[in-house]
């Protein structure tokens, strides 16, 4: 799961109103656990994760790791 | 689940099995192919399959006595198809330069042919390829036997010694002008490692296998005339052919018998309707063989027998390209792999489980059946996929929970005595009903959890017409029957609503349930058998309509009926009589009673697989040009949003002024929750005279929801109050990304097993919402938490 960067990079986190960084974030589905890069609040550590990713990489993923 | 059984449905299937033509011809011809190629004009396609068939194709091509077309399906559609005729177009039109094939070594063992006819001459032909020794012993000065009788028009003196010429450019042996007789036969027995004997006459009875040809345990073996007492030239080309076989297994130390029980004529399983095809007279010849057009014309009429009786009447079988025998293979696999991907799974989940299948399958095999318990296994072993049903488990949940489920005994005659005044009491049924009232419950009204759904505005009044028509209180029971369970293969979840349901009925002493829901009917029937059911519609027939005046514009319509009551004959009629009563005129569709088609949300194929959901939708729509008469909510809820105009039943039985409702539109998945609270609001209101316990869920926040989004919200099964929960948290805790540029917000939360996401901007007190999407997998953040709230 690659992250896509598109138009990602203009949101803020509006809690901390920080600029997001690409970082290792733990992401977790069914027995699957894997490291991918994400953008996060450095501060909260909130994970942006835009519907083209989710709708996208993340479904056919999501759909491999049910059909394991 | 018992995967040697599974398999031995799918060999049961016929779908594979070989036409009658093929199973006739005793050295099974391809015919259907054969047909197939000098259909598209490729003569030298349809010659290479005799070629690869036919022993000496030059010759029975033009000879044989063609048992393959006595038995031709098409005889009882216009004629059987000329096969033998166009065996000999192929041999004028597609014959080509064979290839040089080279010999093998001989070093395989030494055979004797007695006799050098046609069956000698293949076992000869046969062996000889194989690198056998051949030696011919023939009593005339001569090779061919009886072929010779055949020369004429097709089979010329001049093809027939070319054809026999090949025997002596393959260096075989012959000796002519040799009488084998019993005393040189034992010589020959000890000379060679086998000896067969293809004589036309013998001095004696010979006995032989009828699968082997051995006579006894001994190296001869028998063919031709001697063993068929017969004069079929393919028969006789066929045993040569067979003895070979026998004779290369005899030398070779293996099994004699071993698969070879389809060799030769044999009965194909296959069975083939041919009753929808239009007949066609044969397509005569204009001389002596056919010309390249005429034999196009004639192949063209084969029908190419095959059933594909379930997969014609299935889009799921025809979208996936399956046969119910390929189709076990699959599953079979899909079960047994331990390591690696269920490729099947999404196949398996795209059946609507409606059991049109078995109703057309010659055998009665029920692919609803094998898949069913295929997802009771998935399930059990955790390999169901979670998402393909979690909607509609969620949905389940929600009408068994207290914001739809209800169960009340008719009001009493003391809580109701302040109806009981004139003119009421004489004009409403339903109060006298009431009046008649006796504490007893021999009925419970059970309207499931779709039709409160898609007609809020209508329980109350059937409800009402209940208690004024049927003998005996009627109570009420709101929830769920399980059919999303049973569907998704939750066989624990499914006995859990079960019991809950048995509960009911106990408490209730048992009374008989009245059902409008076609789903429900199926799961009552199927899990519980000890509770009498009586469909609404029956007692519409029964006891008489509501209402006088129903039809607006009298028209005619197709019913279709709903795969749950498949086998619901008496359901059938009712709904045809309360239709015609109605004033409508009624035109049957092709698939309809036992054989009606699912509209494409059985099984659950509307939440696993929405492209499959609409294939169903738009073959059944496409299937009539009346309206569709339907009685059950989601036929109805789909196809009108398939752009079918649609009436639900009820719609006739209660019409409203407020538009049309051929063409209402299905309730969001939102509204269809809302619904449902309301229907419980309004009976709880109206009939019980209580005030509601539960607090409606309330919506915190007003949204702007454009057109594009709402059909986002719907396709990816997304709530109303999951959208308004993930604003409450944002709004609270100011989760949320911002974009600086256009004003946007991004919230998230995540809300059991799901993350929903909301884009939204303010506009003062409302939010303008601009997308919504939801991921499964869990975000590990940092702090240990996975951004949810529970």
């Amino acid at each position: 799961m690659k992250h896509e960067s598109n138009d990602q990079t203009k949101w803020l986190c509006d809690k901390c109103q920080r600029e997001l960084e690409l970082a290792k974030v733990k992401v977790r589905y069914m027995e699957g656990n894997f490291e991918v890069d994400l953008m996060k609040c450095p501060t909260c550590n909130q994970v942006f994760i835009g519907e083209a990713l989710a709708m996208g990489k993340m479904k056919e993923v999501e759909e491999g790791l049910e059909d394991k | 689940m018992n995967l040697d059984k599974l398999l031995e449905t799918g060999d049961r299937c016929i779908h594979k099995e070989p036409p009658t033509c093929t199973a006739q011809c005793p050295v099974h011809l391809e015919i259907i192919d054969f047909l197939a190629e000098i259909e598209k004009g490729n003569f030298q396609n349809a010659y290479k399959l005799m070629e690869k068939k036919l022993p000496f194709y030059n010759i029975i091509g033009r000879i044989c006595d063609h048992p393959c077309e006595a038995p031709c399906e098409r005889s009882k559609a216009g004629g059987s198809i000329r096969i033998s005729d166009l065996e000999k177009a192929v041999l004028e039109y597609g014959a080509y330069k064979p290839k040089k094939v080279w010999p093998l070594p001989k070093n395989k063992g030494k055979v004797a042919i007695i006799g050098g006819g046609l069956s000698g001459l293949i076992a000869a032909v046969d062996l000889d390829k194989k690198g056998y020794i051949i030696t011919i012993y023939e009593k005339n000065n001569r090779l061919g036997g009886r072929l010779w009788d055949f020369v004429g028009d097709s089979l010329t003196e001049e093809l027939l010694k070319q054809e026999l010429k090949t025997m002596v450019d393959k260096k075989i042996a012959i000796h002519f002008d040799a009488t084998v007789d019993q005393n040189r036969l034992a010589e020959l027995l000890t000379e060679y490692d086998a000896v067969y004997l293809g004589t036309a006459d013998w001095e004696e009875p010979i006995e032989a296998n009828p699968v082997t040809f051995q006579v006894g345990d001994s190296t001869l073996f028998v063919g031709g005339q001697l063993l068929n007492k017969s004069d079929s030239v393919i028969l006789s080309a066929s045993s040569g052919r067979r003895a070979a076989i026998s004779i290369e297994r005899f030398i070779s130390q293996v099994s004699l018998t071993d698969s070879r029980d389809r060799e030769g004529v044999f009965k194909t399983p296959l069975q083939f309707d041919i009753s929808s095809k239009e007949p066609l007279p044969a397509v005569e010849k204009s001389a002596g063989i056919y010309s390249q057009e005429e034999a196009i014309a004639e192949a063209k009429r084969c029908v190419k027998c095959q059933c594909r009786k379930c997969i014609e009447g299935c889009v799921h079988l025809r979208k996936f390209e399956m046969s119910p025998d390929a189709y076990i293979r699959q599953i079979n696999h899909n079960e047994r792999i331990i390591l690696g991907t269920h490729y099947a799974n999404k196949m398996i989940n795209s059946c609507a489980e409606c059991g049109l299948c078995k109703e057309e399958c010659f055998l009665d095999i029920s692919m609803n059946d094998v898949i069913h318990e295929t997802r009771e296994s998935m399930m059990a072993r955790g390999k169901m996929p979670a998402s393909a049903h979690d909607f509609a488990l969620k949905d389940m949940a929600f009408s068994n929970s207290s914001r739809f489920s209800l169960v009340r005994q008719q009001p009493s005659k003391e809580e109701s005595k302040d109806l009981f005044y004139y003119p009421l009491i004489s004009f409403s049924d339903y109060v006298k009903g009431l009046y008649k009232g006796t504490g007893k419950t021999e009925f419970l009204f059970y309207p499931g959890c779709q039709l409160p759904a898609s007609y809020p505005d209508d329980i109350k009044s059937i409800y009402e017409y209940l208690v004024g028509h049927v003998k005996g209180d009627v109570g009420i029971y709101l929830g769920c029957c399980g059919a999303p369970a049973d569907w998704a293969g939750q066989q624990g979840l499914m006995n859990e609503n079960i019991e809950a349901l048995k509960k009911v009925w106990a408490e209730m002493e048992h009374p008989t349930f009245i059902l409008a829901c076609s789903s429900c009917i199926r799961i009552f029937e199927k899990y519980l058998p000890e509770i009498k059911v009586e469909s609404l519609w029956d007692i519409y027939v029964r006891e008489g309509l509501p209402n006088n005046d129903h039809i607006k514009i009298p028209q005619t319509l197709s019913i279709h009926d709903a795969c749950g009551t498949r086998e619901n004959s008496n359901l059938h009629e009712s709904v045809r009589k309360i239709v015609a009563k109605l004033g409508y005129g009624i035109e049957e569709l092709e698939y309809s009673k036992e054989k009606t088609k699912c509209c494409g949300y059985g099984g659950l194929v509307y939440y696993a697989n929405r492209e499959q959901s609409d294939a169903f939708v738009s073959e059944r729509i496409g299937e009539s040009e009346h309206d569709l008469l339907v009685y059950c909510a989601m036929c109805k809820d789909l196809f009108v949003s398939g752009g079918k105009r649609t009436y639900h039943l009820l719609d006739l039985i209660y019409p409203k002024d407020n538009g049309e409702p051929a063409t209402r539109i299905m309730p969001t998945l939102s509204e269809r929750h809302q619904n449902r609270s309301r229907v419980k609001q309004i009976l709880l209101k109206e009939i019980w005279r209580e005030e509601p316990m539960e607090t409606v869920m309330e919506d915190n926040f007003t949204l702007i929801i454009p057109e594009d989004v709402q059909q986002k919200i719907e396709d990816r099964y997304i709530l109303m109050e999951d959208i308004q929960a993930v604003l409450k948290n944002a709004e609270a805790k100011n989760e949320r990304f911002c974009n600086p540029d256009t004003g946007e917000y991004l919230a998230k939360l995540r809300r059991d097993n799901v993350t929903f996401w909301v884009k939204y901007e303010k506009e003062e007190e409302s939010f303008l919402i601009k997308s919504v999407y939801s991921h499964r997998m869990e975000i590990l953040e940092e702090d240990g938490n996975s951004g949810g709230t529970k």
